[in-house]
């Protein structure tokens, strides 16, 4: 165990931020133009993205072709640590670029990489990632999505719902049922719709904060017609590839939890003193403990996902990975509602901050109700309960 | 940072609970609660083993190691629930003796004669229940004479008080009060009066010393009253001793999850493992983020200790916190899931729940330690600073 990184590493460190303080978009552009959606690539994401791409810093661990420069994981996390506290996005487009883009990759063609994995790896195309549906949230392969082969085509009639970004995407990664004859894991199937064909229409689900600014969706497909060649590798082996997709999501997915958690707490933190200035003594202390455990959370959460990662970049296993989605997300939770009864004795505390032009700059309370966004998506906490009682416990399923 | 055990420190770590597990099985732990328990041999077997000496300077006969390998020394003794003068003497008298000591003849000794397992000792501190070395409440006194210093009042709760060869003796010149006037001294056990406590867990014996009339002369003085730095040297041996005791309260709650986990698999009702009903595995998932949360924080308060790090003071209470909260939850849900069994005297769960709440209490609650973050994050005023 040691506190810092090798020399090489802080030098990596040191590369990565020279070039990041001359090539990173402006606090300017980004705030002429935010990023209303997690598919939506304003002009400065699209520009920035290209940027990162032929410099290879889009992914870093890829080889220079992919936007990377061949880099450890070590020297991966360090980047997308330095780009936080730069306060740059790595991307608008996360599902895209996270998920979309490696599974096209890893199962694609030729022609699908060239047409649908490289243009969002240059910032030309955004994705979205069609999966859930209205009676398969948690309980995923009971999707009903259903793409029947036509000759050189596929029709594909059903519904997605939750697809964030839908209402900005290019195209879909779309999960639909193949074979309704086999077990409900075997007959899926993976098939890449552009957004604009004929059939496939999209209703925004306004969330319960920001109405204006919805990133949900459903999806509606009706004999949407999408050509055979758009299926990504087999056919009905579309189940390996939800796996595969959330384990290109998993590697580092972890970091985003914490360093979350952490810029949190910083804004708290600096918030406090003033807050806690005009309490009574007795409430102070109630309000101070509340805001200790927080600190402890995101300091926790850090030392967890590190301890994690350790085990994994040695080619270990990583037992502990599996609370940290959990975790981070209900710390989150704990600490925004925490925030937001710091504030209690404001009577503003509970009204939106109409100054605000930032789609995402919420209040606390506000923040606290989008927080459930983390609790409640990529399998909730109940789930992950299960998941970690079943596969690291080792306990009996039901 | 990196908070994965090393191959030589994961060694270290299999080596110590292999160890343990002979030496220490829980019949030997129910020996002590039962008035029979031999700490001698088990802790004879770790001085040959040079445990004493892991983090002692080589100049001073020891291994020259860090705080980390006492760390996770800490953590198998609370897992296996060893009664031994081990926590005391290594984790609570010898930083005490350096921190204070300097490079004193006097601390070169004593640290040369803990290495060699030919001293134990331990720490008196805390004073009407309460664990800040420098809290303005402390009145054990030192007042200067012809003999050398005699000192009055008496201390709380001294672990292995009635045990330990040697105990560092916190006290402050006589009227004064705050940071800045307080001494410490090197007394043998024999010369003070010790009150044995009855305690939850005898493998973690504590007693109070009543310090009237005794008199240290001048070569066994660690620091005299008003000496600079002394409060801020009993933090930093305070801070080691706060992350071995949650070290070692965190290895107790690791085995008692585990014992939940293994039981919760086995024992049947209703035709099937009560493991498989997804309310105890929701507890169970909790159960084990409690203990992972813990022990990492615990690794980490450990590091910053090791490599001296400014954040230790913070990173020490919020291991201890951790600590304290995940012994809370363990204790609660491990003996719950455990049902009519775990309740019995018979079983061995109640040593390992007793070994973790006395862990939790001793130099500080959760609640004790939460407050000392809010002091130390500047969110309240207190008297003590940490």
């Amino acid at each position: 165990m040691r506190l810092t990184f090798g020399d090489d590493v802080e030098a990596f460190r040191r590369e990565f931020l020279g070039w990041l303080a001359e090539n990173r978009p402006s606090e300017e552009e980004m705030a002429a133009e935010p990023a209303v959606s997690s598919a939506h690539l304003p002009g400065w994401a699209r520009r920035w993205t290209r940027r990162m791409f032929d410099a290879g810093w889009l992914v870093p661990g890829w080889p220079p072709e992919l936007g990377g420069r061949n880099a450890g994981p070590v020297e991966v996390l360090v980047y997308l640590e330095e780009l936080t506290k730069a306060g740059v996005p790595r991307t608008t487009n996360p599902q895209g670029l996270g998920i979309v883009a490696p599974s096209v990759l890893d199962y694609g063609s030729e022609e699908q990489i060239r047409d649908y994995a490289m243009p969002v790896l240059r910032g030309e195309m955004a994705a979205c990632l069609g999966m859930s549906e209205p009676g398969a949230g948690s309980d995923l392969a009971s999707l009903s999505t259903r793409a029947v082969l036509d000759g050189d085509h596929f029709v594909i009639n059903g519904q997605k719902v939750w697809t964030s970004g839908a209402n900005y995407a290019d195209f879909c990664f779309l999960f639909c049922r193949t074979d309704p004859d086999a077990s409900k894991h075997k007959g899926i199937s993976v098939v890449l719709v552009d957004m604009a064909t004929p059939g496939l229409t999209v209703r925004p689900l306004a969330e319960i904060i920001k109405p204006e600014h919805p990133d949900l969706n459903e999806v509606f497909l009706s004999d949407v017609v999408v050509p055979k060649a758009n299926l990504v590798g087999q056919m009905n082996n579309g189940w390996a590839m939800a796996n595969g997709s959330l384990a290109h999501e998993r590697g580092m997915v972890w970091l985003s939890g914490v360093l979350g958690l952490e810029e949190d707490v910083d804004a708290l933190l600096a918030e406090a003193p003033a807050a806690l200035s005009r309490m009574e003594p007795s409430e102070r202390a109630v309000v101070a403990d509340g805001l200790v455990q927080s600190v402890i959370d995101a300091t926790a959460a850090r030392c967890l996902g590190y301890r994690g990662f350790a085990k994994l970049v040695r080619g270990g296993s990583a037992p502990e990975q599996a609370l940290m989605k959990a975790f981070t997300s209900e710390a989150k939770q704990r600490l925004t509602l925490r925030a937001a009864e710091m504030g209690a004795d404001r009577a503003g505390d509970i009204s939106a901050d109409p100054t605000s032009r930032d789609p995402w700059g919420d209040t606390w309370i506000e923040r606290y109700f989008r927080t459930f966004g983390g609790t409640i998506s990529a399998g909730s906490s109940e789930i992950q309960r299960n998941i970690i009682a079943e596969k690291v416990l080792g306990l009996p399923r039901t | 940072m990196d908070l994965e055990l090393s191959e030589d420190e994961s060694d270290l770590r299999d080596n110590v609970r292999a160890v343990l597990a002979s030496i220490c099985p829980p019949a030997a732990v129910r020996a002590v609660y039962e008035g029979k328990g031999d700490r001698a041999s088990i802790w004879s077997r770790m001085v040959e083993l040079s445990w004493p000496a892991l983090a002692i300077p080589e100049q001073h006969g020891g291994l020259g190691l860090g705080f980390v390998e006492v760390a996770l020394v800490a953590e198998e003794l609370g897992r296996a629930v060893v009664p031994s003068p081990f926590l005391a003497t290594v984790t609570q008298f010898a930083p005490a003796v350096r921190e204070l000591g300097g490079g004193s003849p006097l601390a070169g000794e004593v640290l040369g004669r803990v290495a060699a397992g030919e001293v134990t000792g331990t720490v008196a501190l805390a004073e009407d229940g309460r664990w800040e070395p420098t809290a303005v409440h402390a009145t054990a006194t030192a007042t200067g004479s012809a003999d050398g210093w005699v000192l009055g009042g008496a201390k709380d709760a001294v672990l292995d008080g009635a045990e330990a060869d040697e105990v560092v003796v916190v006290a402050r010149a006589p009227g004064s009060s705050g940071r800045e006037s307080l001494g410490a001294f090197l007394v043998p056990r024999t010369a003070l009066a010790a009150a044995p406590r009855t305690v939850l867990d005898p493998t973690l014996p504590l007693a109070d010393l009543g310090l009237d009339g005794v008199v240290v002369p001048a070569d066994r003085v660690l620091a005299a009253p008003g000496t600079p730095g002394v409060a801020e040297a009993l933090d930093r041996a305070g801070q080691e001793a706060t992350v071995a005791l949650a070290t070692a309260t965190a290895g107790a709650c690791r085995a008692i999850f585990e014992q939940t986990v293994e039981y919760a698999k086995v024992r049947e009702q209703y035709g099937r493992p009560i493991g498989s009903f997804q309310a105890l595995k929701h507890r169970m998932a909790d159960m084990f983020l409690a203990v992972e949360r813990a022990a990492s924080l615990c690794y980490f308060a450990a590091l910053t200790i090791a490599e001296d790090d400014p954040r230790r003071a913070e990173a020490a209470s919020m291991a201890k916190a951790a600590a304290g909260e995940c012994q809370g939850l363990i204790a609660k849900d491990g003996l719950q899931l455990h049902g009519g069994i775990g309740y019995t005297w018979e079983h061995d769960l109640h040593f390992l729940l007793k070994r973790a709440k006395s862990g939790d209490v001793l130099y500080g609650n959760a609640v004790h330690h939460r407050a000392r973050l809010a002091r130390m994050l500047g969110l309240v005023r207190g008297e003590a600073v940490a």
